[in-house]
């Protein structure tokens, strides 16, 4: 640690708020999809409100020490991973409400809030914050914000930079600045969202709160194949039905996840089919009929409906805690992430079993399939140094059919440490050099979240700690 | 309305575009990028402009497989075009701008242009799923793409968002559908002054919310033809015909409640007559009027409408306005009983206005009277990023130089 660092941070937000010693740090060296913490910071910090972010945010500044951002670290991409050290900020105390404007349908938030907390807080009100990540019990609002993230209800509602309307985020000098989407000019708002940390430290949150639907209805369907799930889903869009989610549920999957939560989802078929209707109830009556004769023209083995709010429950949390159930599978999984045109689906995951067998690998497949979004999840075994590789491999064949298929890499995880080399599959030598126009005039010297998003070489100058 | 300067070229290709803007950016020639030119009264007149360059000819389907309800077009392609693309199929992509013959797809959004559906909706920029752009040095860049989740870096596409053609010209859109809604319902009722208050609180506690809520004063010629009625609540309703059936009873048992007299049902020219309340948002009245849009939350648009009231009686103007109750947009349009008058009152005009209510935009007037204001206003708390990103996307000021906020 550079000397000094301690003491000025310590001087500028008290004892209590600064870690430094290698016991505290080890745990701000992982996300979720870390095995092991193989890179610490040089101090984690955590910080009580904005004022205090922007001391750090000049404090790390006067050191030359990279700052990374970090939310409740359930990333799947190592994007709050410090891989060239410096200062981890971390919002578990900035994780109140500020303002619950009711009348208005918004909130402005501190970025430490946990994502469920918010709609907990609103539903009295009759209003949700719609974005729901499956790790929405734990990951939070800044943190969501960083990856644009996510969840089974983009379908309908869209993701993460559709709900915030405006931020407050401390900038390379250790200022605080505002941003509106009303405001006028180049929509700021927009590029700091899925911007992983690497444009500034968040502080606050506006966002978009909606009305809770009248109605909602939650079916479930059996079929024989996969594709005979995705085709029933694109004939539901066909017939211009607007469902909430589309979520499918792969035979490998649906039986981990029935062992581990007995949620009630339909076993022994080749998937799941997960659809949710919400909004007036004449609508949903006529909705829920009209996607049952679909699933059963398309094939479904059963159709049920679940009877009340408390089924539906359970439905969803077995769904979102899907990953937490490959336990009784392998004793590690490796989750991917890539998004193609929907109508691609049945062959991105004919695709996707073709590559994991040659690679000998068991993958289970639990996905947005309304919004063409894929989650493979490569099973393994860390102890067996092969597969470790196969795995590797096997999720960069996948990312490279889901970008010849016209889709991409991320559709909500993010880019962050792991994939950066990838990102050149996607984007040219020039659309990779207008981000790094953004990232100049934002970050200058490199310093937030440095080695992230970006394929080395792509944008040059990071920050590295002096002694990581 | 005059308003480009120079000559005129229409490029054929996106490589035509970017090759003719790297050469006037080389030999320092200034750019008006145009659409349909249907929102040049939005902010600044640009300082200088040299060359025009129309993205007319950059108008085609590019990409759509309806099953994906995703397309991509050119930039240059009007809104109708693109709407009846993808009515075709059942779709549409909500973009509620004034005349959607002429207004282009990359205009609008470059202007920043959001209507009154958003509040159900989202905005304009919600379903921007990537673009391609020309830059000032002539590169052409990529974001996004076509699917509809995506981060994969920088969502490069949100800054030419409200550029006005001061960051880069757009010449492709990518855009996310949605299933277009079974019926479409246009429900007006003339509230008189006594029962205003009233209404509107019932209307608030109604199951079924409008795709938009407007009080409109004024602007009578340009919507509905009538006259005589100060005031009146303009509701559209969309969604399956069963709901709107339920809506629309629970709306006239809200207005009875409320003591306004009748509701005027309009289901055939439902889309023309809130197509005519877009267009009222920028028509001009010669050189007699000048629009501005105020900013705010829902629950204070009544108060800057009636700030904005007293202003115009102030100056001896007349005021037409919509007062959009869910999204808290005021458009008022203020007239000047002569031609005469109005360039004396206009800086007035703003200048009060700017006292009394932050975030006002003059979105609508004629060229000589804008001259004479700064259509923005104080600069956002974010002005030295946007000013800097400015200088690295154009650095020798190219695009369109003083037609955004600050001078950009």
């Amino acid at each position: 640690m550079p000397p000094g660092l301690a003491a000025s941070l310590i001087d500028a937000i008290g004892p209590d708020a600064v870690k430094t010693e290698p016991e505290d740090l080890a745990v701000y060296g992982y996300d979720a999809d870390t095995a092991e913490a193989e890179h610490l910071p040089d101090a984690a910090v955590i910080p009580r409100d904005a004022r205090q972010v922007c001391a750090v945010v000049r404090i790390a500044r006067e050191h030359g020490l990279p700052i990374v951002p970090r939310g409740a670290g359930t990333g799947l991409c190592g994007g709050t991973v410090p891989v060239n050290g410096g200062v981890v900020i971390t919002f578990n105390r900035m994780n109140r409400i500020l303002e619950l404007d009711v009348a208005n349908r918004r909130a402005r938030v501190q970025p430490g809030l946990i994502n469920l907390d918010l709609s907990r807080a609103t539903a009295t009100h009759g209003l949700f914050y719609a974005p729901d990540p499956s790790s929405q019990k734990a990951s939070t609002i800044g943190g969501n914000v960083g990856t644009n993230a996510g969840g089974p209800h983009c379908l309908s509602y869209g993701t993460t930079t559709n709900h915030v309307l405006g931020l407050e985020f401390v900038d390379e000098t250790g200022e605080l600045i505002r941003t509106s989407i009303d405001d006028p000019g180049y929509d700021l708002t927009g590029a700091l969202v899925g911007s992983e940390g690497t444009l500034g430290v968040i502080t606050s949150v506006d966002v978009r709160l909606m009305r809770l639907p009248e109605s909602v209805r939650v079916c479930v369907g059996a079929f024989e194949t996969v594709e005979a799930a995705c085709e029933t889903v694109s004939a539901i869009i066909g017939a211009g039905i607007v469902a909430t989610a589309l979520e499918i549920i792969d035979k490998v999957m649906v039986e981990a996840i029935e062992a581990n939560y007995h949620a009630g989802y339909p076993t022994g078929a080749g998937s799941v089919l997960l659809v949710e209707v919400a909004g007036h109830t004449e609508e949903m009556n006529h909705n829920e009929s009209a996607i049952a004769d679909i699933a059963r023209k398309n094939g479904a083995l059963s159709w049920t409906t679940a009877r009340d709010a408390a089924e539906r429950e359970a439905l969803w949390a077995a769904r979102k805690g899907a990953a937490g159930a490959v336990g009784r599978i392998a004793p590690n999984y490796y989750i991917q992430d890539a998004c193609v045109p929907r109508t691609r689906l049945p062959q991105a995951l004919h695709a996707i079993d073709e590559i994991a067998r040659d690679h000998r690998l068991v993958v289970g497949n639990v996905f947005h399939a309304g919004d063409g979004n894929l989650h493979p999840l490569l099973m393994f075994d860390r102890r067996e140094v092969r597969q470790i590789q196969a795995v590797v491999d096997a999720g960069t064949e996948i990312l490279r059919t889901c970008i010849d298929m016209g889709g991409t890499i991320s559709g909500e995880h993010g880019i962050g440490y792991e994939k950066r080399e990838t990102l050149s599959m996607v984007y040219s030598t020039a659309d990779l050099a207008t981000m790094g126009r953004i990232r100049d005039v934002l970050d200058p010297a490199r310093r937030f979240n440095p080695n992230k998003i970006f394929p080395t070489g792509a944008i040059c100058g990071e920050v590295t700690s002096s002694v990581a | 309305m005059k308003v480009a300067g120079g000559d005129t070229i229409v490029p054929s290709t996106a490589q035509e575009l970017a090759d003719e803007l790297r050469r006037c950016d080389a030999s320092g020639l200034r750019v008006l990028l145009m659409g349909g030119g249907t929102l040049q009264g939005l902010g600044n007149p640009p300082k200088a402009c040299d060359v025009t360059i129309s993205t007319a000819k950059l108008n085609a389907t590019i990409e759509y497989d309806p099953r994906d309800l995703t397309i991509a077009v050119g930039a240059g392609m009007t809104l109708r075009t693109l709407a009846n693309t993808l009515a075709k199929n059942g779709q549409f992509v909500p973009i509620d701008a004034p005349h959607p013959d002429r207004a282009t797809v990359g205009g609008t959004l470059a202007a920043g242009w959001i209507g009154p559906r958003r509040a159900t909706y989202g905005r304009p920029r919600d379903y921007l799923i990537g673009t391609t752009a020309a830059l000032a040095d002539g590169t052409l860049s990529s974001a996004g793409g076509m699917v509809v989740k995506n981060v994969t870096g920088y969502d490069v596409s949100k800054l030419f968002v409200g550029s006005l053609g001061t960051l880069g010209a757009l010449v492709r859109v990518n855009l996310k559908a949605i299933p277009s809604p079974q019926t479409m319902r246009v429900a007006i009722a003339a509230l008189p002054e006594a029962t205003r208050q009233r209404a509107l609180n019932h209307i608030a506690s109604l199951s079924i919310e409008p795709a938009c809520a407007l009080f409109v004063s004024g602007f009578h010629r340009d919507i509905d033809g009538t006259d005589g009625i100060d005031g009146r609540l303009f509701l559209l309703y969309e969604g399956s015909q069963a709901v709107v059936d339920r809506a629309t009873r629970e709306l006239r048992s809200a207005l009875g409640a409320a003591g306004v007299p009748g509701t005027t049902i309009l289901d055939q020219n439902a889309q023309r007559t809130y197509q005519r309340t877009l267009d009222a948002c920028t028509s001009t009245i010669a050189q007699r009027s000048i629009t501005l849009r105020s900013y705010g939350l829902p629950d204070n648009a009544f108060m800057r409408h009636a700030t904005l009231e007293t202003l115009a009686q102030e100056l001896k103007l007349s005021l037409d306005a919509i007062l959009d109750a869910r999204t808290g947009d005021v458009v008022a349009r203020f007239v000047a009983r002569d031609a005469e008058t109005m360039p004396y009152a206009v800086a007035d005009l703003v200048d009060g206005a700017r006292e009394r209510l932050s975030n006002l935009t003059v979105i609508a007037g004629d060229p000589a009277l804008r001259i004479a204001i700064d259509a923005w206003g104080p600069p956002p708390p974010s002005f030295e990023k946007l000013r800097a990103l400015k200088e690295r996307f154009d650095p020798r000021g190219t695009l369109a130089p003083g037609r955004l906020v600050g001078g950009i």
